[in-house]
């Protein structure tokens, strides 16, 4: 192989690295938002509860694949490219973020709880001062759990033109070349290594007591 | 929810610098008669009036701050330190950091602490004992006009328990406040009290001062008679 071709791959695998990066970043960083907020309305509403709990448990039980089918002949949300790969990988990754944030709050003590209130925080102030900092580590793992998942899946958005390190992994496979393949999928195992040990890193800093 | 009826003809009134004691065996509705009077639980009905006023009228949360509360197993926050928790309730109140440092300085020298060894700790890093202490320095810290107290001195030996009594006395003294005081040791409600009132599951079985809980005959009354060593009260009659 001749170094012009493997120039080329370099350069893909870069810009291809950086789509993966921005897609999981987006969606993501979404999925945070919504998980966390719809997770803290559950705190306060049982029906609420029910109800987010059933559905983003529904959604992480379709397979990926299928899920990324299911949208794409949705008119407006839906159809080939990036935002529907985007809005897919974000209802992936709801479950994990949603459950932690509910059990994490859950599980702060009662007493700890009780006392708060009887001192006179209002409900925001009980949830900004002792919920979220106490439940911050479940959280946390619940969005490193989600991060990680997130990059595997994000290698599936290719199928829908959405782009990332996918493209590689599926060109090599359809061609039978293994360096195109290997191109694809090593920096998606060391991006999801690196995320990993990111949010563990994280994670034990927010725990330390 | 509806259900069973905890509390029943519960009648009473404590004034500053009084202390009503309520005692009770477990389960007799100690707890929840606080829990009436700062609103973190309300009555299905009767009336409860601080300064004159029907506490349904006024804002529950104000309320609240307006009351030094021991709760029965402290609720520290964990992830605050002993200083922060001190101050939670001046902080809520809006005070300035330099006067709630302050305020939490006197208020922990006061409860027997060492403000330079404790204040920036944790929680998890008290014992028992200074755990109830930073509890009470907690109710104390916006100067309240009334105080609940829940069991605050249950898990102290006997002679820290006795130190935390007279300092007791001595706080309520100096801030003129008005308490409620829970507790099922008998020695400390005839220590504290200027009012006792005997809690049989969930009804006022006899309210007397001190002095006449002795000769009290009614059925709670006599079992928390019945454990004081023998011979104790013949001697106090003495
Ligand atoms: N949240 C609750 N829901 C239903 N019942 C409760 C609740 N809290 C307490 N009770 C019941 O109310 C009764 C009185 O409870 P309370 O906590 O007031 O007792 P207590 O006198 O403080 O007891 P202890 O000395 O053990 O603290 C008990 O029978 C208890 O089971
Ligand atoms: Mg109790």
């Amino acid at each position: 192989m001749d170094a012009t071709v493997l120039r080329t791959l370099l350069n893909q695998v870069l810009s291809l690295t950086i789509e993966h990066i921005v897609l999981v970043a987006v969606s993501c960083g979404s999925a945070v938002v919504i998980g966390v907020a719809v997770g803290i309305a559950s705190t306060r509403h049982a029906g609420m509860r029910r109800i987010s709990v059933a559905v983003a448990s529904v959604l992480q039980t379709i397979p990926s694949l299928a899920l990324f089918g299911f949208l794409l002949p949705i008119p407006l949300i839906g159809g080939i490219g990036r935002h529907t790969a985007i809005l897919c990988l974000i209802l992936y990754s709801l479950l994990p973020i949603l459950r932690n944030t509910i059990v994490g709050i859950a599980g702060v003590e009662r007493p700890v709880r009780e006392a708060a209130i009887a001192m006179g925080m209002t409900d925001r102030q009980l949830l900004r001062m002792v919920e979220l900092p106490l439940a911050a580590p479940t959280i946390l793992a619940g969005i490193r759990i989600a991060l990680v998942t997130n990059i595997g899946t994000a290698v599936i958005a290719a199928i829908i033109g959405a782009g990332g390190l996918g493209v590689l992994i599926f060109r090599g496979v359809a061609s039978v070349n293994t360096l195109e393949i290997m191109a694809g999928a090593i920096p998606a195992a060391v991006l999801a290594l690196i995320a990993d040990a990111g949010m563990s890193l994280l994670e034990r800093r927010m725990a330390r007591p | 929810m509806e259900g069973r009826r905890i509390l029943e003809d519960l009648s009473f009134g404590v004034e500053r610098g009084e202390t009503l004691v309520l005692l009770g065996q477990s389960g007799s509705g100690k707890t929840t008669a606080l829990r009436l009077i700062n609103r973190t639980l309300d009555a299905t009905s009767g009336r409860i009036c601080i300064d004159g006023r029907d506490i349904r009228q006024l804002d529950p949360i104000e309320l609240r701050r307006s009351i030094g509360y021991v709760i029965q197993d402290f609720g520290l926050l964990p992830h605050w330190t002993v200083e922060e928790n001190v101050s939670l309730v001046p902080r809520l109140l809006g005070w300035e950091m330099d006067k709630r440092r302050r305020r939490a300085r006197e208020l922990l020298n006061q409860v027997g602490l060492d403000y330079q060894e404790v204040h920036q700790r944790r929680p998890y890093r008290l014992s028992g004992g200074q755990k109830q202490r930073v509890a009470v320095a907690r109710a104390l810290a916006a100067e309240p006009g009334l105080l609940l107290f829940d069991e605050p001195f249950g898990a102290l030996d006997p002679v820290t328990r006795h130190e935390m009594q007279q300092q007791f006395l001595i706080l309520r003294k100096q801030y003129n406040v008005a308490s409620v005081f829970v507790t099922h040791d008998l020695l400390e409600a005839l220590a504290l009290a200027t009012r006792i009132a005997v809690l049989d599951r969930g009804k006022l079985e006899a309210q007397v001062t001190p002095g006449e809980f002795i000769t009290l005959r009614t059925p709670v009354a006599r079992s928390f008679l019945d454990t004081l060593p023998s011979g104790l009260l013949d001697r106090c009659a003495d």
